[in-house]
């Protein structure tokens, strides 16, 4: 029973050393070789983060039945599933829900958006119930990056995008980048907006007073000054620096990354359907990196809970300062959602993507079945539901149920660690593969379970 | 076999040889297949009742042993993921099935206990071609019986160099030195193993040793037939000890002054002067700051400003060590009056101070025996909570607190008291009783009416401590060589020796005997050939990584890396609310998290990417010395830099309009920028490139190509 740790293919771009000699604990806990080889279903994820915890009994689990109170103010239509009806506000999406599986039962018990985000964003849960979760090392990675450690893309393209925004609620939630996996792990994240006329990136742009040519001789200089050391040759430290240089550079000049970026090579027509909005072009930016090799990517909602404008911010209509839940959703959330979450689901199946690129569609908890003093809802992580498409999932489809309320799952309850898993298998990762942790400490990616019921 | 077999002694060394009860299957904390045992064996009664009482008992058949499921299991006559972990009819199978046929009796507690594990070898270094060695493993009980368990006990090498059969023979593949840890029931004993190469015409050939040090080093290198490289010259001695004490470049005066200086000890004196700069105690503060969490989200920003200060005038005056720990172990009082008592206003649950304080005092890395005994050390979770205990008095009286962000528990803006109630323990999970305050490995607890933490603060640096005085000069020795010669730093247990045992007890008598010098510490390892060998590695020694042949160049840290840049450039980094001209090192905080940040604070993008920390952690490990992707964008095209060379009145704008010939400048920002003259080939591409310039506006521009040039050279971003 010997225990092996072959260094791993990415370790010329990894610096710092391994301890050699002393039983330095990672090589005592062997990582879990996967015992079982797991065929991927998608090749991609999308995964669109509804910050501010979006209302399941106004959108995909309406109880027409239920009191006055309860019930969603708005009126229902039939969607084209059988037996699934959704807000009125929302007729395109009732079109593409025999695309899509909801789940209905999902449920935890962090009532805060920094907890429940950081539990929604990495699929593990926090120990406190913290309103301002602490961002340390020893915080859950995001997905992303997690299958960036695991089954980094062998492209230009970074494996892990994540946009347009940090998100905060005070402070960040954890599950936005790498953590304890290291910073080679982070996503390529940036905050320009998309929608913007001079959508660009800082990464992909040089100064102004710096131009290819310029940059190119001043890499020659620094070249000749590297070869008066033999640095190149004898460390480990300097050949790592120069495979990022090299990386870099490529990036800045390389036409597949700028194409990607560059959304002014969609037809107008296209971008106008998806939404010009910071929201609708993020998505459309989604479908272009995804063809072009990314694995990952995340594309936030908003940068804030919001819920208290029409113009910006997330889910999170509590009613406050004297706004009100619907007319709210009804200008901005359910509207952008209707527009930009049929569209992409469209257009990915009608270029042959969607069986291939898993979607994920999920805030961090639902919202209060009884609607409160200021006629609107409150958060609700006891049950809520996570829409998915594409990538492996069955198409049309419902699994588990809540109660006459949307209150209580009834059937089938799921954590978002079995979302978590259900997103690492369709990948072709083991849900249970260990990763080292702060401390040397062995830590399962995900202690839920993939929901075998809604792959097809 | 001897009969009855016991299950104490003979069944649960199966269960962990058989690899049954290892975090990777049934000893994980969901277990597998819905069997769960505690890990590798920890909690042998529990385990007996999961295996012969739950599930109805069906798991043993004691009228049919042969059919009990866990023997059908484990030779794999029934599926199992764990695949076939034996045959039927090996001595693991035997054993159980004699003690299922016996009626698979518990006796945990009667049977005698192991009392020690004796490996033998415990060390040796076997030369090429002789690669093999067998480990031998004897077991002594507290009646006084031993016996060979060679054939039982669990052996797990640390890497690949080697492989280990499971009767202990080992093969090493690959010249190098390891350890195999040997494992039988709940002790663990490390056998170190080194492989040393053929090497004909071996000759040893070291640079002239200059104490306990050398001899030590050096008396291991020639063991392993690995020769030192030469020592370093001037220019790179002088660079590393500039960024090892106080994190800056010399000046180029100070750089040609240097190297043209014929004293045969200025390497001495230049470290000495070093120590009596201002900036060493700032440089050496830093790390410190890590360490004890200073940041303002919960010390305020007057309590960053004390704690920081603190800290950093304890070091300019040389405050013993020792004393600076009693300092802030025994600290009480308001954190505004008594800086050190931010300590305490940093960390505050007792366990939460216990794994830190052992963590950054003792070097020892507790955590994982909060939830089980520690699988590789030898601390228990009474050990665990016993310290932690010692802690629980500890309240706190909060004068004010106005916080920006109301909702906001971590964090405290005003005058805070910390103060020691009369009362206050934590509770042992396991036994469900209070735990009394004890010292780790200190037998009995601090009597009850005793001040805990003045207790610790006496036990912790009296001279018969074990812990204290190597954890510091381990982490002395690392800042300056790279690598502690226990590694990681603050995770000192048996199973991960020090590379050089006798060398970490010599530096810790000096240590104590120099009355916890920091700088006489400093003097002492810096003034060795070993400190002083180069980075290019020869023949015999490119592979070595551990054993101090050569240095081993490391990229400088986030603040050496723009001070550097900002003393380049001769100009200053546009860090928000200091006054311009302030180091990175001086600031007192940590970068600012990201709610607090505006666009403007392009610095803090830097010293994130470069992986300074956030001070939430008490470990060095939050310091991330990794390269990434985002680090070449910042020094390719970020602000900070491109701002730094394109700012007015900086030393391009100089250079530029001074009336030398073109080699003097580019001499002078060579000197600057590496520390030496350029060579004949830079200096002609250099000049190629300046002569391309037409006016003064021009030839700024060519000088902000060879400076980026320089700084972007490897020579510049690690410390060789």
């Amino acid at each position: 029973m010997n225990v092996f740790h072959p260094l791993n293919r990415r370790s010329a771009l990894r610096v710092g050393g391994l301890g050699l000699l002393g039983l330095n604990m990672r090589k005592l806990f062997a990582a879990e070789k996967a015992k079982r080889r797991i065929v991927p279903k998608a090749k991609s994820v999308v995964f669109l983060f509804q910050w501010g915890g979006p209302s399941q009994l106004d959108m995909f689990d309406m109880k027409p039945d239920a009191p006055d109170g309860i019930r969603s103010p708005h009126k229902w239509i039939d969607t084209n599933l059988p037996g699934v009806i959704t807000n009125e506000h929302m007729p395109a999406v009732a079109k593409i829900m025999n695309k899509v599986t909801l789940v209905r039962s999902v449920h935890h018990t962090m009532k805060n958006h920094n907890s429940a985000g950081y539990y929604a964003l990495s699929g593990s849960a926090p120990d406190f119930d913290d309103q301002r979760l602490r961002d340390t090392k020893e915080m859950y990675p995001a997905y992303g990056s997690v299958v960036d450690h695991l089954t980094p893309t062998k492209g230009d393209m970074p494996t892990f995008v994540a946009y347009p925004y940090i998100m905060r609620d005070g402070s960040a939630p954890p599950g936005q980048h790498a953590s304890f996996l290291g910073k080679a792990h982070d996503p390529f994240l940036f905050t320009n907006d998309p929608s913007s006329k001079n959508f660009a990136l800082p990464e992909l742009s040089l100064p102004t007073n710096i131009d290819p040519k310029r940059l190119a001789s001043r890499r020659q200089l620094q070249q000749l000054v590297d070869q008066q050391s033999r640095l190149l040759d004898y460390s480990a430290s300097a050949r790592g620096l120069d495979a990022y240089y090299e990386r870099a550079l490529g990036m800045l000049n390389s036409p597949k990354m700028r194409n990607a970026f560059d959304l002014t090579q969609e037809p107008d027509k296209i971008r106008d359907t998806y939404g010009r909005h910071t929201y609708g072009q993020s998505v459309l930016l989604a479908r272009r990196l995804v063809e072009a090799g990314t694995k990952f990517v995340n594309v936030y909602f908003s940068d804030s809970i919001g819920g208290q404008s029409t113009t910006f911010g997330g889910w999170d209509t509590h009613g406050f300062n004297n706004t009100r839940m619907y007319p709210i959703v009804e200008k901005r959330h359910l509207p952008i959602t209707n527009q930009t979450l049929p569209t992409f689901l469209n257009d990915l199946d009608d270029r042959g993507l969607l069986d291939e690129t898993l979607v994920v569609w999920m805030g961090e908890f639902g919202r209060t079945p009884k609607i409160n003093a200021n006629s609107s809802r409150d958060h609700w992580p006891q049950c809520y539901t996570v829409l998915l498409a594409g990538g492996g999932i069955k198409r049309g489809y419902v699994y588990g149920a809540s109660d006459k309320n949307a209150s209580y799952p009834a059937e089938n309850p799921v954590r978002p660690d079995d979302i978590a898993a259900t997103m690492y298998q369709l990948l072709g990762i083991d849900p249970h593969t260990e990763v080292i942790g702060v401390g040397d400490r062995p830590l399962p990616i995900t202690t839920g379970n993939a929901i075998q019921d809604i792959i097809g | 076999m001897a009969s009855p077999v016991s299950y104490q002694n003979e069944v649960m060394a199966v269960l962990a040889k058989a690899g049954c009860n290892m975090g990777t299957c049934h000893g994980n904390a969901n277990g597998k297949g819905g069997f769960k045992i505690s890990l590798r064996g920890e909690s042998p009664a529990g385990d007996w009742k999961v295996i012969a009482r739950n599930e109805l008992g069906r798991r043993l058949n004691l009228i049919e042993p042969d059919e009990s499921l866990l023997l059908k299991k484990a030779t794999a006559q029934i599926p199992h993921e764990g695949r076939r972990r034996f045959e039927v009819d090996s001595w693991e199978y035997r054993i159980l099935r004699q003690w299922i046929a016996e009626g698979a009796k518990n006796d945990t507690g009667q049977a005698p206990e192991l009392t020690a594990l004796e490996v033998a070898p415990t060390h040796r270094t076997l030369y090429a071609p002789d690669n093999q060695i067998q480990i031998t493993a004897k077991a002594r009980f507290a009646d006084g019986s031993e016996r060979d368990v060679t054939s039982q006990a669990v052996y797990e090498p640390s890497n690949n160099l080697l492989e280990v059969t499971p009767l202990g023979q080992v093969t090493f593949n690959k010249p190098g030195e390891t350890t195999v840890l040997v494992r039988f029931l709940n002790r663990q004993e490390p056998v170190r193993l080194a492989f040393v190469p053929e090497r004909v015409d071996f000759a040893w050939s070291p640079p002239t040793r200059q104490g306990m040090i050398d001899t030590m080093i050096f008396g291991k290198l020639q063991k392993l037939r690995i020769n030192p490289s030469p020592l370093a010259d001037d220019t790179v001695f002088m660079r590393r000890a500039y960024l090892d004490l106080i994190g800056l470049l010399p000046t180029e005066n100070e750089a040609r002054e240097f190297v043209t200086d014929s004293d045969p000890v200025k390497r001495k004196k230049l470290v000495n002067r070093l120590m009596e700069r201002e900036e060493f105690a700032e440089f050496w503060a830093l790390k410190w700051a890590d360490l004890l969490n200073v940041e303002v989200r919960t010390l305020d920003p007057k309590g960053v400003q004390l704690f920081h200060g603190w800290i950093r005038d304890r070091i300019a005056d040389n405050t013993p060590m020792d004393e600076f720990a009693r300092s802030i172990i025994s600290a009480r009082g308001s954190t505004y009056t008594n800086p050190a008592a931010n300590y305490f206003r940093a960390i505050r649950k007792p366990q939460e101070l216990a794994e830190a304080t052992a963590q950054v005092f003792l070097g020892r890395r507790l955590q994982c025996a909060q939830c089980h005994n520690h699988p590789f050390d030898r601390w228990t979770q009474g050990d665990y909570y016993d310290w932690a205990s010692a802690f629980a008095k500890i309240d706190y009286k909060l004068l004010k607190n106005i916080r920006r962000d109301g909702l906001d528990k971590h964090e405290f803006n005003g005058e805070q008291v910390v103060y020691m109630k009369s009362n206050g323990s934590v509770k042992n999970p396991k036994t469900g009783k209070a735990a009394p305050a004890r010292f780790l490995s200190a037998g009995q607890p601090v009597p009850g009416g005793d001040d805990p933490l003045r207790e610790m603060a006496k036990w912790m640096t009296a001279p018969d401590n074990p812990f204290f005085a190597r954890a510091q000069a381990n982490r002395i020795w690392f800042h300056l060589m790279g690598r502690g010669l226990v590694n990681p730093i603050d995770d000192f247990r048996p199973t991960n020796p020090a590379t050089h045992p006798v060398l970490l007890d010599l530096l810790a008598t000096e240590f104590i005997a120099s009355g916890y010098d920091l700088r006489h510490m400093i003097r002492l390892i810096t003034s060795s050939a070993t400190y002083q060998l180069a980075s290019e590695p020869n023949a015999t020694n490119a592979g070595d990584e551990i054993n101090y042949s050569h240095a081993i160049p490391r990229r400088l840290s986030a603040e050496q890396l723009l001070d550097t840049q900002a003393q380049v450039a001769d100009a200053p980094l546009p860090i928000r609310d200091h006054p311009p001209g302030t180091r990175v090192v001086q600031v007192a905080n940590t970068i600012k998290e990201k709610r607090r940040r505006s666009k403007d604070d392009i610095v803090d993008v830097v010293l994130e990417a470069f992986g300074k920390p956030q001070r939430l952690l008490n470990c060095e490990c939050e310091r991330s010395d990794e390269t990434t992707l985002a680090q070449a964008f910042q020094m390719i095209s970020g602000p900070v830099l491109n701002g730094l060379l394109t700012g007015k009145a900086n030393r391009l704008e100089r250079l530029a309009k001074a009336d030398q010939p073109a080699q003097q400048t580019l001499e002078s920002l060579y000197w600057t920028a590496l520390s030496r003259p350029p060579t004949a080939t830079e200096l002609e591409a250099g000049l190629q490139h300046l002569a391309k310039a037409e006016t003064t506006e021009a030839k700024r521009g060519q000088l902000e190509d060879i400076a980026w040039a320089l700084m972007n050279s490897k020579e510049f971003i690690l410390r060789r």
